[in-house]
């Protein structure tokens, strides 16, 4: 008896201090952000106050902003509204359950190459321009492209809720009530996703907020869009910029929290709007317009179909404009010409983005555990603070400790720098349906004696897998497409496959753009491809593509 | 340099540099004598032995193919010649090295080499974060064609051995040749082209280095070459030279593509344009860029260069080493090697086309007749006037 109670105490203290140290290494990558908005922000000592008169006096500012907030906003909420009409269309077609793998090549697509495709495909001098095509530059194409990216994610983020919600269940009650299955859809299902689903939103719209990429594109430039001026005082060293720089980023600061209000806010609108409907028995009618989001996928897989046989032919020499040319000069000289050089990158970029992708995984499932045991959870917003601040600033102050520290040039560092995404990215697929695991199967597995290890590796975690690899690919895909953490902390290095990438599409060879592009959607693709395969063989608590009725 | 904008700072600087033209130059040769070390003296002996083994981390701009081509080639060469390695870091933007030193403050840098000019150069020269005395300790600095190019100062501010010219750029339009007939254009024949063509002529959105440098050549056009332009921008000037560029702005405008209401970020942006002939013209820094573009077909075999009147705008763009570089030993053998008639040939007839900046390669017919940089304080006053008349 004795010899047992010596024998539980320092289990307890080691229990004790497994979950300090899993604290402390959740703090400090969730701290990564904090820390380097706060060094790289830092004013220089020249900054006054009369400089935000000479910032508030940049011509244009209040409709660059205006546009920018109003573009993220609505970018993001039109793509969650299409994205949960597709989806309902998909979860009550039992023969297209399982959609997940159509999205893989619709998300490997970097924004960029979307936006080129884009305007390629459908505007002034394009292939099938009419009359009255995309503008060329403008907040409409910004949003279409936009848009176009944004709903696969949203359905992604669905797909991985909708494994442990009782879909099929609701969706009986609701019937048995006499409801048609649109309107329980709204009612019942809605409300549900869209809680969960709060982090997916807010990382669309930070994204948008501050993406200087396709802004500079497609994006309207009189006046350009505020992430391209903040980039552009960010990036000058002529007198005053810097100066304006650093209010132009403390507004962006601001731009972002007022996002995250109106989210709040839209959410809140949303649940009382349907409780209104649901209550009052009013007519509503969008059920009817159904069939445009059946057809949504299979459209949007025709257009990236025609844009990455547009970066094919490209790399392949083809040229639209040119005065004679024939289609037996398509040449694979490039590809082979290249070859030598992108191999490396390649290989970098798969090693970087599998430690940090299965990193950011562990560390996002840690932290979930964590706050579950302690029973309350933070903040989602502070969690996702890698991406929501803004970047430059955020990753200058990275570079300047990393300087600090004398640590060397390596790939671990980048791995590091990748992190604090990566674990956002998987946090806020994997917080729903970490919350949303049916708590029986737990029990179940306690009541046949089970310790509390064994049943969260055994059910918890099996029955998270499908979230899991849903979660590993979009961390991969996410560490793939950083560019300016890997430049900034790997000083040149460690070239990935985006380094080299963002680099050529900073010049005007469209084969060897359309090249690059293709190679940097080639790993995302792999890893989605992969997880949407892997995703089906499992079933959540609520079933995936196999699940037998409620 | 391309796809940047480059401020310099004004009020520090009043030296106004004299360009004289290349045909004026070689009527009456007088050639300035740079003072440097042989290639055979101990010191440069020295150099070239530290150098061995070393590995140079080359910040330049990697969005032009022929450029990273060209770099690909020097590196082969290098490495055969000086067992040094040339690695080329590729940025989208010359910041991205400026940036990097003011974080490591002097401390043991990343960077060995980059490529720079205009405001970053000013800057960092005024932080001093670069190596000084590179030409007097670089052999074949000696052969810098001082006399017939503008390439002692950059944008107003004198490189005083701080950094060391590598090519030439001239401003010039890349156009098709049945719309601009003309071998030369001046802001007239350019207002009726654009009338005649509407929505195919425009220019890169200013602040965008190529955009500001097109405004100064119709300033330049439009006021016959005031001297006011060469000299520190004064009030009065401002109200008498500005005023004719944004009157004929408001005529030009509404026949530009998208009449106006929008513009290519980048020159690389509106050659891609041209390419797809939504435009009929585009704006290049390369002399040469036309005749490169076209043997690759990337443009129309009807695609011409045109200047101004007045004679094409011209800069350097240079090399430069930070003071806490690493290897400096290493990034001068580099520098060396890229001013040699061999790499310097290569760099002009190879795939790049950038006009060559020793004496033995200077070729007239190379380069177009060169007009003077304008006074620094100019470029800060269009920029912001324009954003303020146009931007919003």
């Amino acid at each position: 008896m004795a010899a047992t109670i010596r024998r539980v105490a320092p289990l307890a203290r080691i229990r004790q201090i497994a979950l300090s140290s899993g604290w402390l290494l959740v703090f400090l990558i969730s701290l990564l952000p904090i820390l380097g908005i706060v060094v790289g922000l830092w004013p220089p000592e020249h900054i006054t106050f009369a400089d935000i008169e000479a910032f508030l006096g940049y011509q244009g500012l209040s409709a660059s902003v205006f546009m920018t907030l109003f573009s993220a906003i609505f970018s993001t909420l039109i793509s969650l509204y299409i994205a949960f009409m597709v989806y309902s269309q998909y979860h009550l077609s039992r023969r297209l359950q399982s959609f997940e793998k159509y999205l893989a090549p619709l998300l490997s697509l970097p924004h960029l190459a979307i936006a080129l495709g884009l305007v390629f495909l459908f505007s002034d001098g394009s292939v099938f321009f009419i009359d009255s095509g995309l503008p060329r530059k403008g907040l409409s194409t910004l949003i279409i492209a936009i848009v176009i990216k944004e709903v696969p994610f949203f359905l992604l983020i669905f797909s991985a809720i909708g494994r442990q919600l009782p879909i099929k269940y609701w969706l009986l009650q609701g019937q048995a009530l006499g409801y048609q299955d649109y309107r329980c859809w709204w009612f019942l299902v809605f409300p549900a996703l869209l809680k969960q689903s709060r982090l997916a939103l807010l990382a669309a719209t930070a994204y948008t907020l501050s993406a200087v990429d396709v802004s500079l594109l497609v994006g309207p430039n009189i006046p350009e869009l505020f992430a391209v001026s903040v980039y552009r005082w960010q990036t000058s060293f002529a007198a005053g910029d810097q100066a304006l720089a650093f209010w132009a980023n403390a507004l962006l600061l601001i731009l972002l929290a007022v996002s995250v209000l109106i989210l709040y806010g839209h959410e809140k609108l949303a649940h009382a709007g349907c409780k209104a409907l649901a209550t009052t028995g009013s007519r509503f009618q969008i059920g009817k317009i159904n069939p445009v989001f059946k057809a949504w996928l299979p459209m949007l897989g025709l257009l990236t179909t025609m844009m990455v046989l547009v970066f094919a032919l490209w790399s392949l020499g083809f040229n639209w404009h040119s005065d004679s040319f024939a289609v037996t000069q398509l040449t694979t000289r490039l590809w082979q010409d290249e070859w030598l050089f992108f191999a490396l990158p390649l290989q970098n970029s798969w090693l970087i983005g599998v430690f940090s992708g299965l990193l950011g995984v562990a560390s996002a499932l840690l932290a979930l555990e964590l706050q579950r045991q302690k029973g309350k959870y933070w903040p989602d917003y502070y969690w996702l603070l890698a991406i929501i601040l803004p970047q430059l600033s955020m990753v200058l102050g990275w570079q300047i400790m990393h300087i600090w520290s004398q640590g060397g040039y390596h790939s671990g560092w980048i791995v590091l720098s990748h992190l604090p995404f990566t674990f956002a990215y998987a946090y806020l697929v994997l917080k729903g349906p970490f919350q949303s695991v049916e708590p029986r199967y737990e029990l179940l597995a306690a009541s046949f004696g089970y310790s509390p290890w064994q049943s969260w590796w055994q059910v918890r975690f099996r029955l998270l897998l499908p979230a899991i690899f849903t979660a590993f690919a979009i961390a991969f895909s996410v560490s793939i497409a950083q560019y300016i953490p890997t430049l900034m902390l790997g000083a040149g290095r460690v070239p990935t496959i985006t380094t080299e990438a963002v680099a050529i599409g900073s010049g005007s060879q469209q084969d060897l753009i359309a090249l690059y592009v293709l190679l940097q959607s080639i790993l995302p693709f792999m890893a989605f491809f992969v997880a949407a395969l892997l995703a089906r063989r499992f079933r959540g608590s609520m079933g995936g593509q196999d699940a037998r009725d409620y | 340099m391309t796809s940047r904008l480059f401020r310099s700072l004004s009020n520090i600087f009043s030296v106004c540099f004299v360009l004289v033209s290349v045909a004026t130059a070689n009527a009456n040769p007088e050639f300035k004598r740079i003072t440097t070390i042989e290639e055979n003296s101990a010191q440069w002996q020295q150099t070239l032995k530290a150098a061995k083994g070393q590995s140079v981390y080359f910040y330049a701009w990697g969005g032009s193919k022929a450029v990273n081509d060209y770099i690909r080639w020097a590196t082969r060469e290098i490495a055969q010649q000086y067992r040094v390695k040339l690695i080329h870091v590729k940025v989208t933007d010359p910041s991205e090295p400026v940036s990097r030193l003011k974080a490591e403050n002097g401390r043991t840098s990343a960077i060995d080499l980059m490529w720079v000019n205009g405001e970053n150069f000013a800057y960092l020269k005024q932080q001093e974060f670069l190596l000084g005395k590179l030409w007097s300790t670089i052999p074949n600095a000696a052969f810098l064609v001082v006399d017939s190019l503008p390439i002692t100062v950059d944008f107003g501010e004198p490189m005083d051995g701080f950094e060391v010219p590598w090519g030439i750029g001239q401003f010039n339009l890349i156009a098709e040749n049945g719309v601009f007939q003309q071998s030369q254009v001046s802001a007239t024949s350019l207002l009726d082209i654009a009338k005649k063509n509407p929505n195919t002529v425009t220019y890169p959105r200013p602040p965008e280095f190529h955009g500001t440098t097109f405004l100064k050549q119709l300033l330049v056009n439009l006021t016959d070459a005031d001297p006011h332009l060469y000299q520190s921008a004064t009030q009065q000037a401002q109200d008498e030279l500005l005023p004719v560029l944004w009157q004929y702005l408001d005529q030009l405008h509404p026949y530009l593509w998208q009449q106006g209401k929008a513009f290519p970020s980048s020159a690389a942006e509106q050659l891609l344009l041209y390419q797809q002939k939504v435009l009929s013209m585009t704006v290049s820094f390369n002399p040469n860029q036309w005749l490169k573009e076209k043997s690759t077909q990337q443009i129309s075999e009807s695609s011409v260069r045109r200047y101004f009147t007045d004679g094409a705008i011209t800069n350097s763009h240079n090399l430069a080493v930070p003071k806490s570089a690493p290897s400096p030993d290493a990034a001068k053998v580099v520098i060396n090697f890229m001013l040699s008639e061999k790499a310097q040939k290569e760099k002009f007839t190879g795939v790049w086309g950038d006009p060559s900046v020793i004496t033995s390669l200077f070729y007239e017919k190379a380069t177009m007749p060169a007009h003077p940089e304008l006074h620094s304080s100019w470029h800060v006053l269009i920029e912001d006037a324009w954003q303020q008349r146009y931007g919003g």
